[in-house]
């Protein structure tokens, strides 16, 4: 019997994975082992110092990676210039919704739900229903924080933030359907319950949980159903594999095609690309704000990164096949996020439909199968990204008694108010709606470029009509923000912290520096391709 | 270049600073930049007209993207310079005064217009489409905020809404043209792109006709062109000084002049010359017929706006050596005479409160010097001789006559009397005294606002005065046409170019024009005859209210909130898709075997009959009873098939998500929510989405296993390697060697998976023994478990 040999491991390629999912085991070793009132501190600071520790190591081994990328873990992972950068792009956003989530002044206490004990201690807290008060005081264990206040948040949404973010960084870089499906649902199930954590309005929150999960293991159910075919087709979940079988075979296309169709839903379903979208404004909306945000930007990132490197790599040569299907797909998604966008009354449904509409132009760069098409997407992704961050952060900052303020009417005269807020909402509305000297101009130039140069110009078109009409919804926020009448009962802007305060910061930042000066970040995203 | 761009927006910036100790001084300020652009433009004129190469530069912005601003001053740059750079001067000092000292709207528009004036100038300075395009937009950005002002007044909001909608819907589509073009010429300059069509290697072909159409819509929709001209009366709603810059003086002029700078690449391609001579000469005509017949001074300015915009397009794209000097002089004069006359009316509107036609009366007589002035730019807007307008109109007439054009050459020569009829509309209407209306009494005119006004309305007497100035600009930009003959390369601008038909043109233009004023009782007796339902305004109003009517219907369809709606747009995507493919694509296996064992029968029918049995259940119990058969029965069908292993992790897993499903149930109640109740149609609509859903897998199941050619490698080899491994059964072989691993992972999963089971149940013991109140939800009550059990 020949001695097993363990395949090798290129430690330096994937120590920044590694290090997410450590931080995320001790992370819920820390939430089991330590008293209440530490956890906040101890997560907070585990989970920035992963981050960080991760993003470092990530940008000392980029820094002299082989153009080529690797194939490690035997085969299951491919560590090239997309991923890398994929990696930077979800670790920086992840930290930029990290910042969110564990800010504490903005609602008292944190955006997600205390456990039903801390609640009961704290008297009637807001959101809780029937709980009953006059629970003795003294036998319960008393939370991080001075009597009176409100309870702190329950400190589990830390390890599932990491979890999902590892499981979006193995997303990306799978290099077979297997790897890519365990990752699916490493970053899929942390997702659902955090969607139905928010403190305040619980009902709708826990429905946008069940939705999401239902619609959810539905889409997985797909995807697995597409694997098991395209197995069938090629003898092997390896995507190089697949594409080597698609290519000179008389092997009957059935199995390629469907198996490619069930796969690319269940992608498309973690895209929010319509008609694959329906669970996105009930979740964005029901979710926590700062839930919404890591939603929003990173699962935007995840799926995206492994559409392209589905499409990229195991479906390159078959495009002109499936690419009228897609075509379709596009459409549908931009027109029903640009359309759809216009009747929304609460902001953070708009910003939904937004991100639908995004999606499908998102999905004209990945099916440019070309390395402007790559880099193009690669750009996007971050782009779109830093923006959405910042766009929640503010939304999460305009506020009445009841909670977060998104009515729209809500947020009319707000400029008379607070104009800092209002211009600064003005900027990102505007990058959203891609309009030049922002990150959202020279993304979609990207994009439109690579998808006009590979032969796709009526879908630019279509873009370009679905952009000026999304245009027309972000511009009426604008309107209603500045030259309308302030409510009586308006809304308050807070104050916000010092995380918050940091991640609007970063989000705008980027979103001005990556409009003016894009040059540097472009020749990241476009340094090397995918690798089979 | 680029710095003196950069100087406006910054300069604009610090602005607020500035009108926070004095508002009028914030204007003054302002006005010191397009002052300075001014004299260098002006400065550099010799260097523009001289024969070296036009004065340019570029900056790299973003070189992955090729995107880059390149700047070039030519002498259609020089021209709309003096346009946005003097005329913005002259305006911002007008506007000191206009807004007094404790307008709390000066601090906003004294900083807009600054930064505007920078936007245009990157407008009108750009070589490189992409840098045109991102200057356009913002053009387009500061007119929505200028038009919009406090947004206290719905009529600002409403034209400053629709301003931007179209002006940015049509730069939209402009943008993708220029991709197209760019892409196809393989440069974004248009210099090159201009120097490369004129040896015959521009853009060609379809995609490239495409594009450049499209951004003839940008430029037409920027310029105010029929069917989109409704947006300009309607942005008259800004000040009047936001109207004289934005909307008279230069913006507009955006169109005009991306139509000047790729003329010379296009203008023989009939998609481009036909629609910019056919909209353009409907333009000046309908814009000419509107502005007879309004009452308020400042609408009929701006349908004379559109009228004349419609003009200088037509002028623009004919190609034709003499008709693009005539562009040029009317690019020039048009803005100088507009520029003024606005000015005219808002010295009117604020010395009297009113701009009704009806409502003044013997203000020339009170106000003798204003009079003068808006009469020298009224003559030059009719083409009355010593004034610029006169030699811009004549060398029209002679372009068009010249080359036997009549159908332009009259249509033109009708778009002129309506000039001259409104033009003296306006003067009759501003300063005559009519009978029955009782004298205006105006309050003194400060010298702030009229200066301004007679600076402009002057420089047009100087320079129609003397046509050489203007001969050289003119003659250098139309250098990029070629000239047909003699005549043609020999033309200047002059005041007497002996008699000949064009005279008479201006001539006839002159007489029945003023005829026409004359009569102006029958003209509006025609108009109110004329009026049709029909009108480029009720279509733009359609359009957007459409967009949203449709946008709530399909909203209420598919986004209703409801899970199974959801659920059902899932299914049908993925039935249509692959679905269609499957049916259309497919083939069944040549033999479909009904079933392999006898034993898969009844197992297969448990299944179905479960399956449908769910969706019928009332009790969650029984729900969870029927999902457990249900994994019961594929769990024999394993075993049946030769697959022990698989069905006994099956059945174990089963086994613990009962349990665990049964200790969940203690906190629910026991029957599902009966929810609203819902029709029949809709429950049988769901039950067939359900079946066709479930046939498609079955079927798929078949179709696709039959495409399978190969058989399964894998089973042979752990046949064959069983010895090997030391055992007697295959299954043996595999479950504890081949894939030890994965069975280690099993029992770990499944170990994790009782314990949590078992944590509940200590759980629930602990809730017992608790107080029973603390339990937010459902029970744990004896009865509570009573009812569950049934």
């Amino acid at each position: 019997m020949t001695p097993l040999t363990p395949p090798p491991i290129d430690y330096a390629a994937v120590a920044p994975l590694l290090i997410v999912l450590g931080a995320a085991c001790v992370s819920v070793l820390v939430e089991a082992f330590l008293p209440r009132h530490q956890r906040w501190p101890a997560q907070v600071a585990l989970s920035v110092v992963a981050i960080v520790v991760a993003g470092v190591t990530l940008g000392v081994y980029a820094g002299d990676a082989p153009a080529q990328g690797v194939i490690t873990l035997g085969s299951t992972m491919a560590v090239d210039m997309p991923t890398l950068f994929l990696w930077g792009t979800l670790l920086v956003l992840g930290f930029g919704s990290l910042l969110l989530i564990a800010d504490r002044s903005v609602e008292p206490g944190g955006a997600f739900v205390a456990s039903a004990l801390e609640r009961a201690s704290a008297g009637a807290a807001p959101g809780s229903t029937t709980g009953p008060s006059g629970v003795d005081p003294e036998h319960v264990d008393r939370s991080y924080g001075a009597p009176g206040d409100a309870p702190t948040m329950q400190t589990e949404v830390f390890p599932f933030t990491l979890f999902a973010l590892g499981g979006m960084m193995a997303f990306v870089a799978a290099n077979d359907l297997l790897t890519m499906f365990v990752a699916l649902e490493v970053l899929s199930l942390p997702l659902y319950l955090m969607c139905g954590l928010a403190r305040r309005r619980r009902l709708l929150s826990q429905e946008a949980a069940v939705k999401y999960f239902l619609l959810g293991a539905f889409a997985s159910a797909f995807f697995l159903y597409g694997v098991a075919l395209l197995y069938g087709y090629a003898g092997s979940v390896r995507l190089s594999a697949i594409a080597e079988a698609a290519v000179g075979t008389d092997r009957s296309d059935a199995l390629l095609f469907g198996g490619l169709a069930l796969l690319i839903v269940g992608l498309l379903f973690k895209g929010s690309v319509g008609p694959f979208h329906t669970w996105t404004p009930d979740v964005y909306q029901g979710a926590p704000t700062p839930a919404t945000a890591f939603m929003a930007a990173c699962t935007k990132v995840a799926a995206f990164g492994a559409i392209a490197r589905v499409l990229y790599v195991a479906f390159g040569s078959t495009r002109w096949e499936w690419r009228g299907v897609l075509w379709a797909v596009a459409i549908a998604s931009m027109v029903i996020g640009a359309v759809l966008g216009l009747t929304q009354t609460d902001l953070k449904r708009m910003i939904a439909y937004s991100s639908i509409a995004h999606a499908g132009f998102l999905l004209l760069g990945t099916m440019a199968i070309t390395q402007a098409g790559t880099s193009g997407t690669l750009f996007y992704l971050l782009a779109y990204g830093f923006t959405t961050i910042a766009v929640f952060g503010i939304i999460s900052l305009v506020r009445t008694a009841d909670g977060e303020a998104t009515h729209l009417s809500q947020w009319a005269g707000l400029a008379k108010r607070s104009p800092l807020l209002a211009g600064v909402m003005t900027f990102l509305l505007l990058a959203l709606a891609g309009i030049p000297l922002t990150s959202g101009f020279t993304a979609k130039f990207a994009v439109f470029s690579a998808a006009l140069s590979d032969g796709m110009a009526p879908l630019v078109v279509v873009a370009l009509v679905a952009s000026a009409i999304a245009a027309f919804f972000y511009l009426r926020v604008v309107v209603l923000m500045y030259f309308s009448e302030t409510p009586a009962d308006g809304p308050t802007v807070s104050v916000p912290g010092a995380f918050t305060t940091v991640a609007i910061t970063l989000g705008v930042v980027v979103t001005l520096l990556l409009g003016v000066a894009p040059t540097l970040v472009l020749d990241w995203a476009g340094a090397g391709g995918f690798t089979g | 270049m680029l710095a003196l761009v950069v100087a406006h927006l910054v300069v604009a910036a610090l602005l607020p600073l500035v009108s926070r100790r004095s508002r009028r001084a914030a204007f003054g300020v302002a006005a010191v930049l397009p002052a300075a652009t001014l004299v260098w433009g002006l400065a550099n004129l010799p260097a523009v007209l001289g024969p070296g190469p036009a004065p340019s530069e570029t900056h790299v912005w973003a070189s992955a993207l090729h995107l880059e601003f390149g700047f070039r001053l030519d002498a259609l740059g020089v021209v709309m310079i003096v346009l946005v750079g003097g005329l913005g001067a002259l305006i911002l000092a007008y506007s000191a005064w206009y807004f007094g000292k404790d307008s709390r709207d000066a601090p906003r528009n004294s900083a807009l217009l600054l930064a505007f004036a920078g936007a245009m100038l990157g407008l009108v300075l750009a070589d490189d489409l992409l840098t045109l395009y991102l200057f356009w937009e913002l053009t387009s950005i500061a007119s929505f905020l200028l038009v919009g002002q406090g947004g206290l007044h719905r009529a600002n909001r409403r034209a400053a809404v629709q301003a931007l909608l179209v002006t940015v819907m049509g730069g939209l589509a402009m943008l993708l043209g220029i991709v197209i073009v760019g892409e196809s010429a393989g440069t974004y300059r248009i210099s090159e792109i201009v120097a490369a069509a004129q040896q015959g290697a521009g853009p060609a072909g379809g995609l490239a006709a495409t594009g450049i159409v499209l951004i003839l819509i940008g430029a037409l929709t920027k310029s105010a062109q029929f069917p989109f001209h409704p947006w300009l009366p309607g942005a008259m709603a800004a000040p009047t000084p936001v109207s004289a810059y934005l909307h008279a003086a230069s913006m507009v002029k955006a169109g005009v002049v991306l139509v000047g700078r790729l003329s010379p690449a296009f203008a023989d391609r009939s998609y481009w010359w036909v629609p910019i001579a056919v909209l353009g000469l409907v333009t000046m005509l309908v814009g000419g017929w509107r502005a007879l017949h309004e009452t308020d001074l400042k609408r009929l300015l701006a349908f004379g706006t559109v009228s004349q915009l419609g003009f200088l397009m037509v002028l623009f794209g004919s190609g034709d050596r003499i008709g693009e000097i005539a562009a040029l002089t009317m690019l020039l004069a048009h803005g100088l005479f507009k520029a003024p006359l606005f000015m005219v009316v808002g010295i009117v509107d604020k010395v009297t409160g009113t701009r009704e036609v009806g409502a003044l009366s013997g203000l020339g007589r009170r106000l003798p010097g204003l009079a003068a002035a808006a009469t020298l730019a009224a003559a030059s807007m009719a083409g009355i001789p010593f004034l610029l307008g006169f030699l811009g109109k004549e060398a029209a007439f002679e372009a068009f006559v010249h080359d036997g054009d009549w159908v332009l050459a009259l249509g033109l020569l009708l778009g002129s009397i309506f000039t001259v009829a409104y033009s003296a509309r306006f003067l009759w209407g501003a300063f005559a005294t009519k009978a029955g209306v009782e004298a205006t009494e105006p309050r003194p005119v400060v010298p702030g606002l009229s200066v301004p006004t007679w600076i402009a309305a002057f420089t047009g007497l100087v320079l129609g005065c003397v046509p050489p100035l203007t001969d050289a600009l003119a003659r250098n930009y139309a250098a990029a046409y070629p000239a047909e003959d003699a005549v043609a390369a020999d033309y200047h601008l002059a005041l007497w170019h002996g008699l000949s038909l064009p005279l008479l043109f201006s001539a006839v233009a002159l007489i029945v024009g003023a005829t026409l004023h004359l009569q102006r009782a029958r003209v509006t007796g025609l108009h109110t005859a004329l009026r049709h339902p029909l009108s480029a305004q009720r279509g733009y109003e359609v359009t957007v209210g459409g967009i949203e009517r449709f946008a709530v219907w399909v909203t209420g369809r598919i986004q209703a909130g409801s899970l199974p709606v959801y659920l059902g747009v899932l299914l049908l995507t993925v039935l249509v898709l692959p679905g269609l493919a499957l049916v259309f694509g497919g083939t069944l296996p040549a033999t479909v075997p009904g079933y392999g064992s006898l034993m898969q029968l009844p197992l297969g029918l448990v299944i179905v009959a479960c399956a449908a049995a769910l969706t019928r259940v009332r009790r969650r119990f029984t729900a969870v009873l029927l999902v457990g058969a249900i994994g019961y029965a594929i769990g024999g069908l394993f075993v049946v098939d030769g697959g022990p292993d698989l069905a006994l992790a099956q059945f174990l897993v089963e086994t613990l998500t009962m349990v665990a499903f049964v200790f969940v149930l203690r906190r629910l109640p026991a029957h599902f929510d009966a929810g609203p109740r819902v029709g029949r149609g809709i429950q049988l609509r769901k039950a067939a989405l359900a079946t066709v859903a479930g046939v498609f897998v079955a079927v798929a199941a078949v179709v696709l296993s039959g495409a399978r050619q190969e058989p399964p490698a894998v089973s042979g080899e752990f046949v064959a390697r069983a010895p090997e491994a030391g055992a007697d059964n295959v299954i043996a072989a595999i479950l504890v060697d081949f894939r030890a691993l994965d069975t280690v992972g099993e029992i770990t999963v499944l170990l994790i998976a009782a314990a949590g089971t078992a944590s509940l149940v200590l759980a629930t013991r602990h809730d017992k023994k608790g107080k029973s109140g603390r339990v937010e939800s459902g029970g744990g009550t004896p009865e509570h478990e009573e009812e569950i059990a049934g």
